[in-house]
């Protein structure tokens, strides 16, 4: 699983809040940190036009793509479930954008 | 060594003895002179910043060696040539830099005016060409030496970079606008000998448009893009029948097709941009009809007319010219957006362009995706549409973009010079992105000399102001940086070529990236727009490969597609997989579609098709499936043909002699990067890459 993300993405940054995602093994590409290499990988995975309208965006382990917010929201639920203590607290569904940030 | 006071001159020099013995100079004037050592001093003084002295001192010694050779006529140029050399003994290097001549020699001459110039197929065999050619020489000559630095300049003549059309060098690289300009102003251009109001005919704003395209062909190197061509005649269609209306669509196609008495013998490299529904930033837009005058409605009350024309043209296209053969010109680039399959009639009008497609290859499918609005011309260029730019849709006319230079970097080299160490390679990428964005900041100061000199200037044309802005809006203009050789920078660094391997391609990605990133970060610090693009690299991909076999030939032997034996050797285009890889059409589109969205000033894949026609209805399918399901920007499929000079007759597939006649009296015709042209007229690179091209079949 790999979560597309910008540091200054308040959307993204609510999941980092609420999920341990390093204990839930799933890869954080920081498109704005990463240089190169995150940005290949985004298009690798043909998300780039993705990105540049939306993030967070995250890609599930069998290659399919998730863009909607509650829906990434609820794939990590989903996968905390699995990892004891990964989840802090569930995030408010539909939650925005405050900085409007949330897009490559 | 200055002559001693009291002494005495040869007299043949000084011209005293009026015997058939005088020494005659012929002058670059076209005339014959007697000999005037004055002449080297004030040439020298004039044109350099040596002190008197010097000039008096470099006159005398040439006079001197004159006087021994006992020549009877001598050149300028070789006067030139002999204080150069005095200049460079001296040291004085910037002197002679300042006083060089550019010219041809004799013997080039000569073989341009009996050969074939193919550095671009699009430029026929002739003596307009001849001029252009030998105009080119010169231009190219001084824009490396008054132009550019050293530095760029020097990466240009080693093949790190390539500066593309060097010998345009005082005009913008290409151009793409809306009719609405002539629309409204009518056909109004500086020091014209006579003045054209507004149109108030169809086939009177045709005449506007053609000679409106020769006069920005004359302007600017590269191609002349119109956009939604068939939108914005709607408003003068109306009266008009179905037949009309046809034949409003085959002239502008033959008129496009067949301008060849434009600049150098060369058709205008022309493209226009249709679509089937009203695009949204025109639905609201006030129309503005014949005589230049609003019509009252919207262009969204224009769809069906627009639709027609759109109709008509396909028609045309797909019955080719009076042999069959597809039209050169104008490109026709269709835009497939989503409000295009909401749009009544689209299944009926793509598969037309489908069957155009399969049965011609004119058609180019431009896909705009979500939001996404864009001008596309030349071989993939498109200028994507920014918010400003949306705002300047309710004033067409003020739709004016170009690029004004585009330079590529030679990709392999870097990954030769890299030696495998990742590190070094994305740092030589660049340290040589940094001097492409040095040249374009150099070229832009070259144009905005001559923009600035306005209506007197040589750019008068792109200086008027109808609108109140100049024609050529330097605040909006792009600079291009272009690749060529990924996949054999990719195979030298990593030992695969991007379709070998998962790995491979994804290093190809973390290339574009960097360059994406970096272009980014450069455009930010210089000011400047500054995008990548694939480039189309018709004669850069031989020119690269050329060099990098003089200068690299270890590395290059191995890296380097085509046949060395022959010469015809060449480095893949762009991002390409390379062209032999036996691979499906739906995979090169998907794979070679994920550079796509990095590459924001165009990218295209090509299908090629060779002797095979694909079902028009299957194509449809396979154009539907690109849009919702890759990444790719644009796609054209391109068949082949051979086409007989002595019966006129055209047949499918490339053959050695006629199928209906038998002569082997033939020409072969097919897209060489973006355009269809005759293969006689290809270098030699590419036709080592049209040999190793990999036809795809559908439905096999």
């Amino acid at each position: 699983m790999t979560l597309f993300t910008k540091s200054d993405c308040s959307l993204c940054n609510q999941l980092k809040a609420v999920f341990d995602l390093e204990a839930m093994n799933v890869n954080i590409e920081e498109l704005d940190k990463g240089g190169a290499a995150s940005l290949a990988h985004l298009a690798w995975h043909g998300l780039v036009d993705d990105a540049r309208k939306r993030l967070p965006l995250l890609v599930l382990d069998d290659c399919s793509t998730l863009t909607d917010f509650d829906q990434i929201r609820e794939a990590l639920a989903a996968r905390a479930g699995q990892v004891p203590d990964a989840a802090s607290c569930v995030t408010e569904p539909g939650a925005g954008c405050a900085t409007g940030a949330c897009s490559l | 060594m200055p002559l001693a006071a009291g002494e005495k001159q040869d007299s043949r020099l000084t011209g005293n003895d009026s015997t058939d013995l005088a020494l005659f100079v012929r002058t670059t004037g076209e005339d014959i002179t007697g000999w005037d050592r004055q002449r080297i001093v004030d040439a020298l003084l004039r044109e350099t910043l040596v002190d008197r002295g010097t000039a008096e001192r470099i006159s005398l010694e040439i006079e001197e060696t004159v006087k021994k050779g006992a020549i009877r006529t001598i050149t300028g140029p070789l006067i030139r040539e002999m204080v150069n050399s005095k200049l460079l003994e001296l040291g004085l290097e910037d002197a002679r830099r300042m006083h060089t001549r550019l010219g041809v020699p004799l013997y080039d001459v000569e073989q341009l005016l009996v050969q074939h110039n193919k550095e671009n197929a699009n430029v026929p065999h002739g003596p307009e060409a001849t001029n252009l050619t030998l105009a080119e020489g010169i231009k190219k000559e001084y824009a490396l030496l008054k132009v550019f630095t050293d530095d760029v300049a020097d990466a240009h003549l080693k093949g790190d970079l390539h500066l593309h059309d060097l010998g345009f060098i005082d005009r913008p690289y290409c151009s793409g606008q809306s009719l609405e300009y002539i629309k409204k102003f009518g056909l109004n251009l500086p020091h014209a000998l006579s003045m054209a109001a507004p149109a108030r005919h169809a086939d009177v704003l045709l005449a506007h448009m053609v000679k409106f395209a020769a006069a920005l062909q004359s302007h600017f190197a590269g191609a002349i893009g119109w956009d939604a061509v068939n939108l914005f005649y709607a408003p003068y269609l109306e009266e008009l029948s179905d037949r009309e209306v046809r034949q409003l669509a085959q002239m502008m196609i033959y008129e496009f097709s067949q301008q060849a008495v434009a600049r150098g013998g060369q058709a205008i490299f022309s493209d226009i941009n249709i679509y089937w529904e009203v695009p949204k930033h025109f639905e609201n837009v006030p129309a503005i009809g014949p005589g230049g005058e609003y019509t009252g409605k919207t262009y969204g009350e224009y769809e069906k007319q627009a639709q027609r024309f759109a109709w008509a043209l396909f028609e045309i296209y797909r019955e080719g010219d009076a042999a069959g053969r597809p039209f050169f010109f104008p490109k026709p680039l269709v835009h497939i957006t989503e409000k295009f399959f909401r749009t009544e009639g689209h299944e009926e009008f793509l598969e037309l362009i489908c069957a155009v497609a399969a049965e011609k290859g004119n058609t180019y499918f431009v896909f705009d995706r979500g939001d996404t609005a864009k001008i596309s011309e030349c071989c993939r260029l498109s200028f994507k549409l920014e918010e400003s730019d949306l705002e300047d849709a309710r004033e067409p006319w003020k739709m004016r973009y170009s690029a004004l230079q585009n330079i590529t970097v030679n990709l392999p080299r870097i990954a030769y010079r890299a030696k495998g160490d990742d590190t070094r390679l994305f740092a030589l990428l660049t340290e040589q992105m940094e001097l492409a964005v040095k040249g374009h900041e150099q070229k832009r100061r070259f144009i905005e000399k001559l923009l600035n000199m306005g209506e007197n200037g040589p750019l008068s044309m792109l200086a008027m102001k109808l609108d109140g802005q100049t024609y050529l809006r330097m605040h909006r203009v792009s600079h291009l940086i272009g690749m060529t050789g990924l996949n054999e920078m990719v195979k030298a660094h990593t030992g695969e070529e991007l379709h070998e391997s998962d790995e491979a391609m994804k290093f190809g990605l973390k290339v574009i990236a960097h360059m994406n990133i970096v272009c980014n970060r450069l455009g930010e610090d210089t000011g400047l727009k500054l995008v990548l693009e694939q480039t189309p690299a018709e004669s850069t991909a031989y020119r690269f490969a050329k060099l990098d076999l003089a200068h690299y030939p270890d590395q290059a032997r191995e890296m380097l597609q085509g046949n060395l034996e022959a010469g015809e050797v060449y480095y893949t285009n762009s991002t390409l997989y390379n062209v032999g890889a036996p691979m499906g059409p739906i995979t090169r589109v998907e794979r070679e579609g994920l550079f796509h969205p990095l590459i924001e000033a165009g990218s295209i894949t090509h299908v090629w098709l060779g002797e095979h026609q694909p079902d028009a209805k299957a194509l449809a399918d396979f154009v539907v499936k690109t849009f919702r399901f890759t990444n790719n920007d644009q796609i054209a499929f391109s068949p082949e043909f051979t086409s007989c000079i002595d019966c006129g007759r055209t047949a499918r597939g490339l053959t050695d002699t006629c199928t209906f006649c038998g002569s082997d009296h033939v020409d072969g015709i097919t897209r060489i990067t973006g355009y269809f042209t005759r293969i006689s007229s290809w270098n030699k690179g590419k036709l080592g890459e049209l040999k190793d091209r990999y036809r795809n079949r559908f439905g096999d």
